[in-house]
């Protein structure tokens, strides 16, 4: 290192533009990276299930049963301390439902404590959105309230079905519902 | 070369990541250990005899390699292989002299020979990997490695019938401490570029291996431009060892900061890389064995440090990088999981799909999984079918978001690695000007 050939004036100086042409070189494409967003290209973060998520202006009964579910889901993952998509994929199949409870250590009673909570702000939510007038939503609010682990788990999953099945839930004023629903 | 066989090995033999990264750490092991007893070999038996023998080991390890169907014995193969590799490049640095003419000579193409073939390996083993099979990289150094012992036989002949060459005219001295401290800093970081890139070009964006071969030949021919036409411009071998160490920590931090998964942006970084590695590789060897004697000993040094390097960066990288890779692969489940509740999708089709990915998720056994097929046939309703192909295409970001991600902390540490070189080298000026 010490007797290099042409380590004179000139070989002093052309080693100087190299090391600044490769300082220049690596600082440039980290900053046209960074610009271009390579520090934020990640998974996008899911949301916390306690904040209000707006609902998109419901068109027919199936949006207003979709946006319901939401609620539902964003109400009881915030009860039960857990993301809205945890709770989303331990409710799709009983197996799933079990190893949920066993990593979270949640059981049918809390669960089910927590889905009805759920309902009742999707209840809440659908009727501050207009999508529920006040009329249903006092005693659809007193049904999810009482209803068992399994229909509830099946009113998150398809809201539509029991929404469109108030009629029997609600006895004769339930025939008023879907003329009622926006 | 074994670099992008790897993700094969891996599912054929149905080992893990963590595992399969011994059959790179095996190899560079042992040569780190064997570089140096195998130039002292060399230099007791003759570099011809110690080549012939070493090229021979090379070859039956090397078959032993491809007929390997267990992970065990393709480890023991591999040590095997190493030393049979040790044996024949440091002999070769004895020999290359009287073949090229003057020892200066040898020492810059024996070094940038090592770096344009660290630099080529993958390339090479990623065709041979995608066209015939992982086994056939090292079968196919089988034929490869006896013929370059034939003409070595001839001189290992001589070497037998006259003796060995004059050891008493050979000075010995201490091996260049900071030239290859710097070796082995550099050479983990360049290690862990070519193995944490192939890793996320085929295992993370799902490239096949000739795809990922092609896309990675940038840094080769970015490495041999560096060679032919930058480094002969500057001689002083101080500031084209910082320079490269710069290069290739700034396109090891571009790699950690891919803003898309692209192939074309991981272009700039290769580029970098190879140009980097290019100049610093051959540099140091040349600062390492520059004034010093006997070759093949001080050969033996670098080869052992460059080596040590690798293992360095795969040892501490691969707990980093699985690491990571556990942890984006669950927020990808989350993030794909919000994507699906938040889809136009119709609900039931929404359950549908969910199960359908899930399923695909278990069966791939914790790796990045194809999800295309989750969403075959697609619905016959053009609405339906509009929301199910955007959901598709918001999944597959949500996945390539996932799988870039988890490289990057690893291509930052070592990014890192290459910075500290450049420790190594500013004292090497310290102490010896």
């Amino acid at each position: 290192v010490s007797a290099e050939p042409g380590d004179g004036g000139r070989g002093r100086a052309r080693g100087r533009i190299l090391s600044g042409a490769a300082i220049a070189a690596a600082l440039l494409l980290i900053g046209v990276y960074l610009a271009a967003g390579g520090s934020s290209y990640t998974p996008e973060k899911t949301q916390d299930p306690c904040k209000p998520r707006p609902w998109r202006s419901p068109e027919s009964l199936q949006e207003i049963a979709e946006q319901f579910s939401l609620s539902a889901l964003d109400g009881a993952a915030c009860q039960l301390g857990v993301s809205r998509e945890a709770l989303a994929r331990a409710l799709a199949t009983p197996e799933a439902r079990e190893r949920f409870s066993e990593k979270y250590g949640i059981d049918d009673e809390k669960l089910a404590k927590a889905i009805r909570a759920g309902l009742v702000r999707a209840v809440d939510d659908a009727e501050r959105a207009g999508a529920l007038p006040p009329l249903l939503a006092g005693p659809l609010r007193s049904t999810v309230e009482k209803i068992p682990l399994d229909q509830a788990i099946e009113l998150v999953h398809d809201a539509r079905s029991a929404l469109g099945g108030l009629q029997g839930i609600l006895g004769p004023a339930g025939n008023f519902l879907e003329e009622l629903l926006p | 070369v074994v670099v992008l066989a790897l993700p094969d090995i891996y599912r054929d033999l149905d080992t893990s990541v963590a595992a399969v990264t011994w059959v790179l750490v095996s190899f560079n092991l042992v040569m780190a250990l064997a570089a140096v007893p195998a130039a002292l070999l060399a230099r007791r038996i003759g570099p011809g005899r110690a080549a012939a023998i070493g090229l021979a080991v090379f070859a039956g390890a090397g078959l032993a390699c491809g007929l390997s169907d267990q992970l065990s014995t393709l480890l023991v193969a591999r040590c095997v292989q190493a030393l049979g590799g040790a044996a024949a490049v440091t002999a070769a640095l004895e020999l290359l002299p009287a073949t090229v003419g003057s020892e200066r000579r040898a020492v810059a193409i024996w070094a940038s020979a090592g770096a344009t073939g660290a630099a080529l390996g993958p390339a090479v083993g990623g065709v041979l990997t995608e066209l015939i099979s992982w086994q056939s990289i090292f079968l196919l150094q089988v034929p490869v490695a006896l013929a370059a012992a034939v003409p070595i036989l001839a001189v290992a002949r001589h070497e037998a019938a006259t003796g060995i060459i004059e050891p008493e005219l050979r000075r010995t001295g201490r091996p260049h401490l900071w030239a290859n401290l710097a070796l082995a800093m550099v050479s983990a970081a360049i290690a862990a570029a070519l193995f944490l890139l192939v890793l996320l070009l085929i295992e993370g964006w799902r490239l096949s291996p000739i795809v990922a071969a092609i896309v990675v030949t940038a840094m080769p021919l970015a490495a041999i431009l560096g060679n032919r036409l930058i480094g002969p411009l500057v001689p002083s071998s101080r500031a084209r060892a910082a320079a490269g160490a710069i290069l290739v920590s700034g396109g090891l931090a571009g790699l950690a900061f891919l803003p898309k998964a692209t192939v074309a942006l991981t272009l700039p970084p290769q580029i970098l890389v190879g140009i980097g590695l290019s100049l610093v590789l051959s540099a140091l060897t040349e600062t390492a064995l520059g004034g010093r004697a006997p070759q093949a000993i001080h050969g033996g040094w670098t080869i052992s440090a460059r080596h040590a390097g690798v293992v360095i960066g795969l040892l501490l990288l691969t707990p980093v990088f699985t690491a990571d890779i556990a942890q984006q692969r669950q927020d990808a489940i989350d993030a794909g999981t919000a994507v699906i509740l938040d889809s136009r999708v119709s609900p039931l089709l929404k359950i549908d799909l969910a199960q359908r990915i899930e399923s695909r998720l278990e069966g791939e056994k914790g790796k990045v999984p194809t999800i295309g097929p989750a969403f075959e046939p697609l619905p016959s309703d053009s609405g339906e079918r509009e929301a199910v192909e955007e959901l598709r295409s918001e999944l597959q970001d949500q996945l390539n978001r996932a799988a870039t991600h988890a490289f990057s902390p690893s291509f930052l540490l070592a990014a890192l690695l290459g910075l500290i070189a450049l420790a190594p080298i500013g004292l090497a000026r310290r102490i010896e000007l």
